[in-house]
């Protein structure tokens, strides 16, 4: 059935902040020909070709359509004689949020809070990550709006921090893509910093009890 | 009048004792089943003869028994609803004599944390401590807030208290006394707004020796 | 029924919190994604209201909804924040038989349910 027929295609769809989706297939399997696209958004009237396809090796191989909102999207895909595959999915269900923009930092004491501001939709998490120069991993804290306080930290130390935007699974489902990370950004003392120097350090732990 | 009963199995009106009991929840402590714990809050209460009984917000079924422990009672089940209140009644032979309405989600008590651990990070002139908590692989009540306290071991009553949501906090060394035997301990309160409840028993102490020499850090 | 004036925000909580792993539990690891042309509700009031209809009133091939936990937990959730709503009677002592009695999970309750996920998903995102 269709199941199978978009395992072949490699069918991967992507909503890129309910602005573009981005349909994309592989035809190598249908003998190079040039599948075509029909598509009818909830909100459309009637269903249309598609009018801005991707190309591969000169044979279409995806299309751009533009999104308006949270709506389901019914497409088939054709080759000239037959009826490829049909779909119709909510497009919210493969959303890939914008990344965090204009990041704020502000320090009270060992605490830092991280603005930025909130995209348009609901049921988001913002993740905040952080490390200090002493640390090997990146520490994560999350929050439902783009204002998260992280605390415990030295104020002395100079520290990293990037962020990200991800969908809670029980709203949009298993199948989102978490946003790109923001740029990285460095901070000591309650200052923006160019950079920590990466110190390669040999790690002197030592475990007391 | 004297509590109790007669012979025949008539009841005399027991006399007021104050049979108020408290009750607390843990979801998914044993796999998908739940427990439900109640005791009787004046420790005094002769509870021979009294059951508990818990009804609606069940699954399937309209009521259940409590199991008894000593003084403790308590049901493990998978059949809370978790929506929805419930009506806990304490009976002596079958007949009601105090009931309270509770909600299974407001009365949570989390597993307490465990695995606590310090490291000393020489060059960061800090320690870092970290634990477990069984909850991270929880359905149910996956947000906890932690409370992590500590003290040095000769001062009796000075603990310090830091809260956080994550399971790793460091602590600066300039802030601690050199040369000194620390002791640490961590809890945890259920921090969702739909599970609340109650702080969970402390974790086990783990104990640390600061270093003698302060050193600067490296900027 | 119209569910206009129900309390949405604590309705999604109920569904975030626990409606939402019981209806993953009887999907059993299959994705709503994959049963095509899910339902479109524009609002939370539209969204309840099918919600209601596929989980409590019986469909060619899927007769059962109502007995399952998810039903049970959207029943009390629906008593509870939507006023006057008087909730659909589940005679809930015999709900939920043994496996062995209780008809087997079909393929078109999976695909009523796979609509109810998505429903619910919709719902959540916006109220």
């Amino acid at each position: 059935g269709d199941w199978a027929l978009e395992g072949a295609l490699q069918l991967q769809i992507i909503n890129f902040n309910f602005e573009v989706v981005q349909v994309t297939w592989n035809a190598s399997k249908f003998s190079g020909t040039n599948l075509t696209f029909l598509y009818k958004l909830s909100s459309d009237k009637t269903s249309s070709q598609c009018s801005n396809y991707i190309f591969q090796q000169s044979h279409t191989a995806g299309c751009l359509l533009e999104a308006k909102k949270d709506e389901i999207l019914c497409f088939s895909i054709k080759n000239e004689t037959h009826l490829l595959l049909t779909k119709c999915q909510w497009i919210s269900a493969y959303l890939k949020p914008s990344s965090p923009k204009d990041l704020n930092f502000q320090w009270h004491q060992e605490a830092i809070t991280v603005t930025c501001s909130d995209l348009p939709y609901k049921r988001l998490l913002y993740e905040i990550q952080y490390k200090s120069m002493f640390d090997t991993e990146w520490q994560s804290k999350e929050g439902e709006t783009c204002n998260v306080t992280t605390d415990g930290l030295d104020a002395e130390k100079c520290y990293f921090f990037r962020a990200r935007v991800k969908t809670m699974e029980s709203s949009y489902g298993p199948d989102t893509y978490p946003s790109d990370w923001s740029e990285v950004t460095h901070q000591q003392r309650g200052e923006l910093r160019d950079s920590c120097q990466e110190r390669k350090l040999f790690p002197k732990f030592i475990l007391i009890s | 009048g004297e509590s109790g009963y007669a012979q025949n199995g008539e009841f005399e009106d027991a006399e007021l004792d104050d049979y108020s009991f408290s009750c607390y929840s843990q979801l998914e402590v044993d796999g998908t089943q739940h427990l439900l714990t109640c005791a009787f809050d004046d420790p005094d209460v002769n509870s021979t003869n009294l059951e508990f009984e818990i009804c609606g917000a069940l699954l399937n079924v309209k009521c259940l028994t409590f199991d008894k422990l000593q003084e403790m009672y308590f049901i493990k089940t998978k059949k809370f609803l978790l929506i929805g209140d419930s009506e806990i009644h304490v009976k002596l032979g079958g007949k009601n004599i105090t009931s309270k309405k509770l909600n299974i989600v407001e009365i949570v008590k989390p597993e307490a944390p465990f695995d606590i651990r310090v490291i000393y990070r020489k060059g960061a002139n800090d320690f870092l401590v970290t634990f477990n908590t069984s909850h991270s692989q929880k359905k149910y009540v996956k947000e906890l807030m932690h409370e992590v306290a500590y003290r040095q071991e000769k001062n009796e009553n000075d603990w310090m208290h830091v809260n956080l949501s994550s399971t790793k906090l460091t602590l600066l060394q300039r802030k601690l006394q050199p040369d000194a035997m620390y002791e640490i301990k961590v809890r945890s309160i259920p921090n969702a707004n739909y599970f609340q409840g109650f702080w969970s028993e402390w974790s086990p102490t783990f104990h640390f020796r600061t270093p003698e020499i302060t050193g600067r850090m490296d900027p | 029924y119209n569910f206009t004036d129900c309390d949405f925000e604590k309705i999604r909580k109920k569904y975030q919190e626990v409606i939402y792993q019981a209806l993953e539990k009887y999907m059993n690891g299959i994705k709503s994604t994959e049963f095509n042309n899910p339902i479109y509700c524009e609002d939370p009031p539209d969204c309840l209201t099918k919600i209601e209809r596929i989980t409590f009133y019986p469909t060619h091939g899927c007769t059962s909804l109502a007995k399952e936990i998810f039903a049970v937990g959207t029943n009390a959730a629906l008593t509870l924040q939507c006023p006057g709503y008087s909730g659909m009677q589940i005679n809930n002592t015999q709900a939920k038989k043994k496996r062995k009695k209780r008809e087997v999970t079909t393929n078109k309750c999976r695909k009523q349910v796979a609509y109810l996920i998505e429903l619910w998903r919709r719902f959540s995102r916006i109220s």
